[in-house]
């Protein structure tokens, strides 16, 4: 994967990662990633991927503010 | 009945050590925080002071725990005064917080910048200020104060009891002396390492960072970056700070392995020494480790209860202390040997059994929980692991399993009958089954509950959730929570936990996978 500084991040985008990193398929733009059985663990690999796929280093603070594909766009885009 | 006796001399008192230490290096910086050092010098004031104003003999001593300078500087208060430091989270729920200081017996709080629930009901002792003390000479404590004799308690810890209350820990002087004495030696510190500060404050693996460091004369440091979830900046920390020892838990290295795995990094050059501990290092993320160019990094794998006090067993798996081994992603990673505090006896069953002096003294309040677990064969008392273990020639043991119905979750021991209990106890459920299971990779507790007839289901699993994180650590409440119309049973009539887990579990969590 490399890393897109230039295309915004869309909530689909996010939703991808979310399914990828909870092994399942019920993910949609506005789901919890905390109440989808995510914790702060395996955030770490949504973070990381976030950082791969669009060069921007969130924390998981930012992540608890935005737990959703939704929010965690907006975060992406707004701190590009 | 097997068994292997290190040689056990008696270790000095820690806070004897520390003192010593800080008088030889009193200039050396004993906790660095983003750029501000805390002297040995320093610290052993501050420490010295509180410990004054504790008085002789505090009891058990509530500390709020944070990754902060001051935390530090309370547990070596509380460690001189002769009292037992009691760990609670101020972000924990103020039931539990009750719960914890109420088990403990605790009388008197330390007053930090993160206070605890006022409804405690704790006396408070104000942590001295750096300010107040600057450039007073380090107060000196009489010699032998009431509480600092080797069978009393050093501190107090919790870990997860059937009934849905905590049980408490209670760890004499003597085991944690015995075991931070021979941590120095497996870890070989020097004046001249760098310890990051990473685990909970709440649990005995930051006592291994901690204790071990500041015995030594080496930096421990406190890092925001450390904690803060992304992978980049924890390794830019790593090299700024120039950590030179990590202490990981497992599930936390596993994590780390597979991004650096993904964009093919290793750890930066100044670390020389990796632990990690907590559950069972996974074949596949060691196999992961080899393959990158991490052949410097001495990576050890460790095992220890609290009932044991933090390490007692260890062996390098990967790096210069492990030549010639080589990890397929096929071979489990063995827990290690014991370490030479530590008496080793493996009984018929395979159970693993220690003697010696890293024993604790039990559980507070609980004799009968205590004498089930805390036993004496042969005039010597041991601690009952529950852990099967198989013993090769050399020594190293390989844990096969557990003999009773506990389960790690991201290194912590949950005993599944205390969130069924939690569970049970809401007005719409009449049963639950609580497992390990691994989700996405990673160990998670799921739950599985029946609710009441009439009950409104929809929600229930939401409101649940809720409902726990009202009572509950975080570490307690499950991933998941499933209801279900009836429980599984074993041919007994035992409530199969494992059984309803594989019922019921959707078929997308039963598929390995690629994790990244």
């Amino acid at each position: 994967m490399s890393t897109d500084t230039t295309t915004p991040a869309t909530p689909d985008d996010v939703v991808a990662i979310f399914r990828r990193v909870l092994q399942r398929e019920d993910v949609a733009p506005d789901s919890d990633f905390f109440q989808l059985g995510g914790d702060s663990l395996i955030a770490t690999r949504v973070l990381s991927a976030v950082a791969r796929a669009h060069g921007v280093e969130l924390t998981f603070d930012e992540f608890l503010l935005a737990p959703t594909p939704d929010g965690l766009a907006q975060r992406i885009t707004a701190a590009r | 009945m097997s068994n292997s006796r290190g040689t056990l001399q008696v270790a000095p008192d820690l806070s004897d050590v520390f003192s010593e230490i800080a008088r030889r290096y009193p200039r050396r910086p004993a906790i660095v925080q983003q750029g501000h050092a805390l002297s040995y010098g320093r610290l052993h004031e501050l420490a010295n002071a509180l410990a004054t104003r504790l008085g002789d003999d505090p009891g058990t001593v509530a500390v709020p725990a944070a990754h902060s300078p001051e935390t530090v500087v309370a547990l070596l208060g509380v460690l001189a005064a002769g009292g037992a430091y009691c760990p609670v989270d101020p972000a924990f729920p103020a039931p539990r917080q009750e719960a914890m200081t109420t088990a403990a017996g605790s009388r008197t709080a330390v007053a930090t910048g993160t206070p605890l629930a006022p409804q405690l009901g704790l006396g408070s002792v104000e942590l001295p200020a750096p300010s107040e003390l600057l450039g007073a000479p380090p107060g000196t404590l009489p010699a032998r104060r009431a509480g600092t004799g080797p069978e009393r308690p050093a501190y107090i810890l919790f870990t997860s009891g059937s009934t849905g209350q905590p049980k408490s820990v209670v760890t004499p002087r003597r085991a944690v002396s015995a075991a931070v004495h021979s941590l120095r030696e497996l870890f070989g510190l020097t004046p001249d390492d760098r310890v990051l500060q990473f685990a909970s404050l709440n649990w005995d693996t930051c006592f291994e960072e901690i204790l071990p460091a500041l015995t030594t004369g080496a930096t421990l440091v406190l890092d925001p970056d450390a904690h803060r979830g992304s992978f980049p900046r924890f390794l830019r920390m790593v090299e700024r700070e120039r950590i030179t020892v990590l202490d990981l838990p497992t599930a936390f290295w596993h994590e780390l392995v597979l991004h650096l795995a993904e964009d093919r990094l290793t750890l930066p050059g100044c670390v020389r020494l990796l632990v990690i501990g907590g559950e069972a290092a996974a074949p596949a993320r060691l196999a992961d480790w080899s393959a990158l160019d991490t052949g410097r990094i001495r990576l050890v794998n460790t095992y220890g209860c609290t009932e044991t006090t933090l390490i007692t067993h260890a062996v390098d798996l990967s790096g210069p202390g492990a030549p010639g081994r080589s990890w397929d992603g096929t071979t489990r990673a063995p827990i290690g040997r014991a370490l030479p505090h530590v008496v080793e006896h493996i009984s018929e069953q395979g159970e693993l059994m220690i003697g010696g002096p890293a024993v604790a003294l039990g559980y507070l309040g609980l004799p009968e929980a205590t004498a089930a677990r805390f036993v004496t064969v042969d005039g010597e008392r041991r601690f009952r692991t529950g852990d099967r273990v198989r013993r090769a020639p050399d020594g190293v043991l390989t844990h096969e399993g557990r003999l009773d119905g506990e389960v790690k979750v991201r290194g912590i021991r949950v005993d599944p009958a205390e969130v069924e209990a939690h569970l049970t106890a809401h007005p719409d459920v009449t049963a639950a089954a609580v497992t390990a299971a691994t989700l996405a990779g990673r160990s998670a507790l799921v739950a599985y509950v029946v609710p009441r007839p009439h009950a409104t289901t929809a929600a229930l699993g939401a409101e649940l959730l809720a409902h726990l994180r009202e009572r509950v650590p975080g570490h307690l409440v499950p991933s998941r929570v499933t209801v279900v119309p009836r429980l599984v049973f074993t041919p007994s009539g035992k409530v199969d936990r494992a059984g309803c887990h594989r019922r019921y579990a959707t078929p997308h969590d039963q598929v390995g996978g690629d994790l990244r």
